[in-house]
């Protein structure tokens, strides 16, 4: 026989509910955050990997291998614990203490770096499945190199590699649940708090992963929509042959 | 005016271009034909700077390609190229395909180019398309496209390169007509084809190119007619039967 005493109200009952809303807005929007600097970060380092430059080719793929070969959580550490310690005592005190939601932004600032490296290997291959002539037909019509990239290489690279993206989307709102390893209040901590307080544990981790779940449920019907948005005639199945 | 210096070039050890020499005058067409590997289409790719060549020199209206003062986006603007697969943007439509370039560039407004693009797709024959996105066309009808949008920055000189092998024999026409008004329009035209029949009509020059080299050069008749090395002679014999 089952001992467990099933109280799901506690869900919804006051404080619990609300803090398990707070959580799930801090989730949100460390999420969004973090895939808006992903993307963005990725997008530009992704491109640099394949510049004639070589400088930026190098810094490139060094950034890369440095925020992908490390552990998302051990990365956090470094961020919050370790970087600040190199900072003089006053210093310190004043980060931890005085700059508002200073967790949060250190797990933006981690999370945004270690999955902009992720983006930035997509991008790459998105871009090398591109033809060379593709490139050197923007360049023939007098572009430069910045608006080749700007205007034709980089939107179709990411038309293409948009089914990929997705997946990268859905681990950096998963990922956000590390949060809580530094002390940022999103969903799974507000969970684990509910689960300290009234000790029914069962019911706030299913809130968690209902919660996980329709939030990631969200971002593939959004990706969904962008992708048949942006959708173009024969790029996909077949490019410029004839049809 | 193109002209092209003694210039060699090297993919690591194996000598692409071998001491190039050739003058193409205003107005000029010249076709550029030979076996594939032969390096036509990278000569053809150097006289805008798209290849990068080690030795010699090109000039393009007195303007130095080895120069390194030289800008290559003031030079391509002023020669036009069209590309074997076309390479049409494909996530924009026919008619912004042909505007971008002129907006962004040349800082056109929307409005003039657009009314260019419709111009030049009227002379192109395919005006009814301009709203489409190139991969509902033909490949025909995208090569057509390529051509106008390369005339829509005004070139000097247009670049052909294999422009139509990638067509369905029944489309391959209706591209080399609207090369052949350009070419009887006075537009400065290099052309690597193998269609001869093209290269009777309005070439002004021919050259033969083997393993990098210039083997031959002649007007039509006299290359069609008597070529002089077996080279050229066997590859006309090949390419028309």
């Amino acid at each position: 026989m089952l001992n467990y005493d099933f109280k799901w109200s506690i869900l919804w009952s006051d404080p619990y509910g609300g803090w398990i809303l707070e959580g799930v807005a801090t989730t949100v929007k460390l999420g969004i955050l973090c895939c808006i600097f992903a993307m963005l970060l990725g997008i530009i380092i992704g491109t640099f990997r394949i510049t004639q430059f070589k400088p930026l080719r190098i810094f490139a793929e060094a950034y890369t291998e440095f925020f992908r070969d490390i552990p998302l959580l051990v990365q956090l550490f470094f961020w919050y614990f370790a970087v600040p310690s190199l900072l003089p005592e006053g210093m310190r005190t004043w980060v931890y203490q005085e700059i508002p939601d200073f967790e949060f932004w250190i797990v933006v600032v981690g999370l945004s770096l270690y999955s902009s490296s992720r983006v930035a290997e997509q991008i790459r291959a998105g871009i090398n499945s591109i033809s060379p002539d593709q490139f050197n037909a923007a360049l023939s019509t007098g572009f430069s190199h910045y608006q080749a990239y700007r205007y034709v290489i980089i939107p179709l690279a990411v038309r293409l590699v948009l089914p990929p993206l997705t997946t990268e989307i859905l681990t950096i709102f998963k990922n956000t649940a590390l949060a809580m390893t530094v002390g940022v209040l999103e969903t799974t901590f507000m969970s684990q708090q509910v689960e300290a307080y009234t000790f029914h544990g069962l019911e706030a981790t299913t809130a968690a992963c209902v919660i996980y779940m329709i939030i990631t449920l969200i971002v593939v019907g959004v990706m969904g929509w962008i992708e048949k948005l942006l959708a173009v005639p024969g790029l996909i199945i077949r490019k410029g042959a004839d049809s | 005016m193109i002209e092209i210096i003694n210039v060699s070039k090297w993919f690591g050890e194996h000598k692409v271009l071998d001491n190039v020499n050739e003058t193409i005058n205003k107005g000029q067409v010249v076709v550029i034909c030979g076996p594939s590997g032969s390096g036509k289409s990278t000569l053809l790719k150097s006289l805008n700077g798209l290849e990068p060549f080690q030795e010699g020199d090109i000039r393009v209206d007195g303007i130095s390609l080895k120069d390194p003062k030289t800008n290559f986006i003031m030079l391509r603007q002023k020669m036009g190229m069209v590309f074997q697969r076309f390479e049409l943007y494909p996530h924009l439509k026919v008619l912004e395909n042909i505007t971008i370039a002129p907006i962004k560039v040349l800082n056109q407004s929307k409005s003039k180019a657009g009314q260019k693009a419709m111009e030049l797709l009227e002379r192109v024959g395919i005006p009814e398309q301009a709203e489409k996105y190139p991969g509902n066309l033909s490949g025909g009808q995208q090569q057509r496209v390529a051509i106008a949008r390369a005339l829509a920055m005004e070139p000097d000189i247009m670049l052909f390169d294999e422009p139509t092998s990638a067509l369905d024999p029944e489309m391959i026409k209706e591209v080399l007509d609207v090369m052949v008004d350009l070419a009887k329009s006075g537009m400065t035209m290099a052309v690597v084809t193998h269609e001869m029949g093209f290269a009777k009509e309005v070439a002004d020059e021919i050259i033969f190119m083997d393993e990098g080299r210039i083997v031959e050069r002649g007007t039509d008749k006299s290359f069609f007619e008597n070529p002089e090395s077996e080279r050229a002679k066997e590859f006309l014999r090949k390419i028309l039967i």
